[in-house]
């Protein structure tokens, strides 16, 4: 009864409450409201070409590659609606899933040594050593360079046949290497061109990293006897963390976007040793002409790329809670 | 490793399909139209051509247009694009429903578009015996489901086997057929194969073979030299399960185990014609078009050709492209004119003497074209494209080849490296097949 009688005498000692007063304090709140709202109409304005841009080109083709991958079509002439038909297919692909490990084969190979050699890099360039423009563009290069171009010098290194690394590897009296036609030597091959290629903007965003760890940090850090690994490990290291997270996810997602390096480098061989999801997708998509089936591929690897980056960043996030 | 057409393709081809595949689930927009064209195709007036190829190849296709203008007063806008972005760039005007009025098409990706119904149909056009004038074989390339005319064969390109002749010579190979009646029998092949392993240090070996990827159906000629078809008579399901079958696989399968390939030239692997300049293969299978490539990085040595081994049968073949139209094109009349300008005897024997490459024209197979390059390799390449099999035409021109080449990519590549029984291999390649058919 009391919980009922209260609220009843609230409202009767609101309805007593003079009518200037009552305007005074509706007026106060509609202040506030009425600047969030102008403040959020701004920023949707200033947002709204972003935003167009993002549906058209990034929604829009998602969209229909969802509408895509659950229809069997060559690209021209009827299209066939299957439902989940490609999907289903893909589950009993062992090429597919072959696919499917070799990614996550490259990312666990790939990511670690980009990153850890771009820090390498970083740090060390970090430093002020004679030539340190030259050594950064040098080192930066072959990420601005096409993956074609990338391919071909991969060709040229790892041909086993007439390649740089299997002359040099018989110079020094070495076995060949069989690094076209060996499962385990192609992956390598194809890791270590990708890794080549990533380092360098990895060294890039860690050296944007390394300029925003405060120095005096590092200063009270010696004053308190800590070596050079101390002070990387527990002063350096821990504030590149948000650097790494987007590193991590950037090189995680260039992964699922390998194309032109395999294709030009093993086409995928031997047997399916650099068969990975976005060669498959090509593969199925417009060697065969499965388009929807390729599609299905995509999508795939959409999710697959979207929930790792959202484990990731709860991981993180608990990361910091404990913290 | 020089740019020659092959890699320009291949690296095009890489280029597009990245381009391709960065929009995934969608088709990437044709090439700049260059003309400043009305996007369907020049308004009823001029005819937008798409087509790939070299730079000498392009210029080529620019005389016949410009000669066509003078002749007959419509423009012919080429809109050369990359290798890899031309089927999409097809599809998109398709689906968008501005197609280009015309395109440049490899004879087996034309069935997908003959299955589809969007070419023109220019039987009526042609004057009685048009088709008399072509090679049958090339002339059934460019016919459609129900006989109808869908293009033109424009020219081919087929394979011989190309020799460093002191390489050869040392491993007491030799001579050479130079008549299609004498071209060696695949046991003399072997013994020729074998003569050259044991000559040859381990790190040489006696022939590459032009298999890879997109070229996977060129295995189809090892299968129809040893009697066997990859589809049915009626095209309506596989037939490679058969004891040819077995015989073409066995027998290309031992180029690896017997050492004569290089491991890495399996299907999915090196491109052989990089392989021959540097002298890592004494022999390659080789099409016509890369001779402009070997005249400039074969250095010290000599090369000369022979014809491709026959089993029970000989058997070249099927490249090179064909011209079509496109039904929704704005000037269908001017299009299907241009087709025959483009095939006719003068225009297709400038063509082929440009670009080494092989006509289609019954008049000019017999004929001395006065190529610049190679004369003598050329007349050995124009005599082998004659034992191109109709019925082997037939079977890769098929709507579903595309699937069945990539199924032909993978079975092959299994079999070749990764050890797949010869039965495992040849039942998939059927079940890939009846799957692509739908039969």
């Amino acid at each position: 009864m009391s919980t009922a009688t209260a609220p009843a005498a609230g409202e009767a000692a609101a309805a007593r409450t003079p009518g200037p007063r009552r305007r005074r304090r509706r007026s106060a709140e509609a202040a506030p409201q009425t600047g969030v709202r102008t403040r959020a109409a701004t920023a949707y304005l200033l947002l709204a070409p972003n935003l167009a841009l993002f549906a058209l080109f990034f929604l829009l083709p998602l969209g229909a590659a969802l509408v895509l991958s659950l229809a069997r079509t060559t690209g021209v002439g009827p299209t066939e609606w299957v439902g989940l038909g490609n999907y289903e297919q893909l589950a009993g692909d062992a090429v597919f899933w072959r696919s499917v490990v070799n990614t996550a084969v490259l990312v666990l190979l790939t990511v670690p040594a980009s990153l850890a050699l771009g820090l390498l890099l970083a740090v060390l360039l970090d430093k002020p050593v004679r030539g340190r423009a030259v050594f950064r563009t040098v080192f930066y290069l072959p990420y601005v360079l096409s993956g074609v171009v990338v391919a071909i010098a991969g060709r040229w290194i790892f041909n086993e046949n007439i390649g740089v690394v299997n002359r040099v590897l018989e110079a020094v009296g070495l076995e060949r290497v069989a690094w076209q036609s060996g499962a385990v030597p192609a992956f390598v091959s194809v890791a270590v061109m990708i890794t080549w290629g990533r380092l360098g903007f990895c060294m890039v965003v860690y050296l944007a990293g390394l300029q925003g760890v405060p120095r005096e940090l590092h200063e009270a850090a010696s004053l308190d006897g800590a070596s050079g690994w101390q002070r990387f490990r527990h002063v350096t290291w821990p504030l590149l963390r948000p650097t790494t997270f987007f590193l991590v996810v950037m090189m995680v997602i260039e992964c699922f976007q390998v194309f032109d390096l395999v294709y030009v480098m093993t086409g995928g061989g031997p047997g399916n040793a650099t068969q990975f999801l976005p060669t498959y997708a090509y593969a199925v998509g417009f060697g065969a002409r499965q388009q929807g089936l390729g599609a299905a591929i995509g999508m795939v690897m959409y999710v697959l790329v979207l929930a790792g980056t959202v484990l990731w960043w709860r991981a993180r996030k608990d990361q910091e809670a404990e913290a | 490793m020089a740019l020659d057409r092959r890699r320009f393709l291949q690296l095009s081809g890489a280029a597009g399909a990245g381009a391709a595949l960065a929009g995934c689930g969608g088709f990437s927009t044709g090439g700049d139209d260059g003309g400043g064209g009305d996007g369907g195709g020049g308004g009823g007036g001029a005819l937008d051509f798409v087509l790939w190829g070299s730079d000498a190849e392009v210029a080529a296709f620019q005389a016949v247009a410009d000669a066509f203008e003078e002749q007959e007063g419509v423009q012919v806008r080429l809109q050369p694009t990359p290798f890899g972005e031309v089927l999409t760039t097809i599809d998109t005007g398709l689906q968008s429903g501005s197609p280009p009025d015309l395109f440049r098409i490899t004879y087996t990706d034309l069935g997908v578009y003959s299955g589809a119904d969007v070419l023109l149909d220019v039987t009526d056009d042609l004057p009685e015996g048009y088709a008399d004038a072509f090679v049958p074989s090339l002339w059934r390339a460019v016919q459609g489901p129900d006989g109808q005319v869908l293009g033109v064969p424009h020219h081919t390109d087929t394979s011989m086997v190309l020799v460093d002749t002191a390489a050869l010579e040392a491993a007491g190979v030799g001579p050479l057929p130079t008549a299609l009646d004498q071209a060696w029998t695949w046991e003399q092949f072997a013994d020729a194969c074998d003569r050259l392993r044991a000559a040859l240090p381990e790190d040489r070996f006696p022939v590459g073979v032009n298999w890879q990827l997109g070229g996977a159906y060129r295995w189809l000629g090892f299968l129809h030299q040893a009697g066997g078809r990859l589809l049915t008579d009626d095209l309506s399901g596989p037939a490679v399960d058969s004891p040819e079958g077995r015989r073409a696989l066995e027998f290309t399968r031992s180029f690896f185990t017997n050492r004569w390939v290089p491991p890495s030239t399996s299907a999915k692997g090196t491109y052989v014609d990089e392989l021959f300049p540097p002298q890592t293969v004494a022999m390659v299978y080789a099409g016509d078009f890369l001779l402009p490539t070997f005249e400039e990085t074969v250095q010290g040595f000599e090369y000369s050709g022979t014809f491709l081994p026959r089993d029970q049968r000989a058997a070249a073949e099927l490249g090179g492209n064909a011209v079509v139209a496109t039904r929704e094109g704005s000037n269908t009349q001017a299009a299907s004119r241009f087709l025959q300008f483009l095939a006719s005897e003068e225009q297709m024997q400038a063509f082929c003497t440009a670009t080494t490459v092989l006509p289609t024209r019954t008049s000019l197979t017999n004929r001395d074209l006065g190529y610049r390059l190679r004369p003598d390799l050329m007349e050995l390449y124009v005599q082998q494209a004659t034992q191109i099999p109709e019925d082997l035409v037939a079977q890769v021109t098929v709507p579903q080849f595309s699937a069945i080449n990539n199924a032909l990519v993978e079975r092959l590549e299994s079999a070749f490296v990764g050890g797949a029984d010869t039965s495992e291999v040849l039942a998939g390649l059927s079940g890939d097949i009846e799957t692509a058919l739908g039969s």
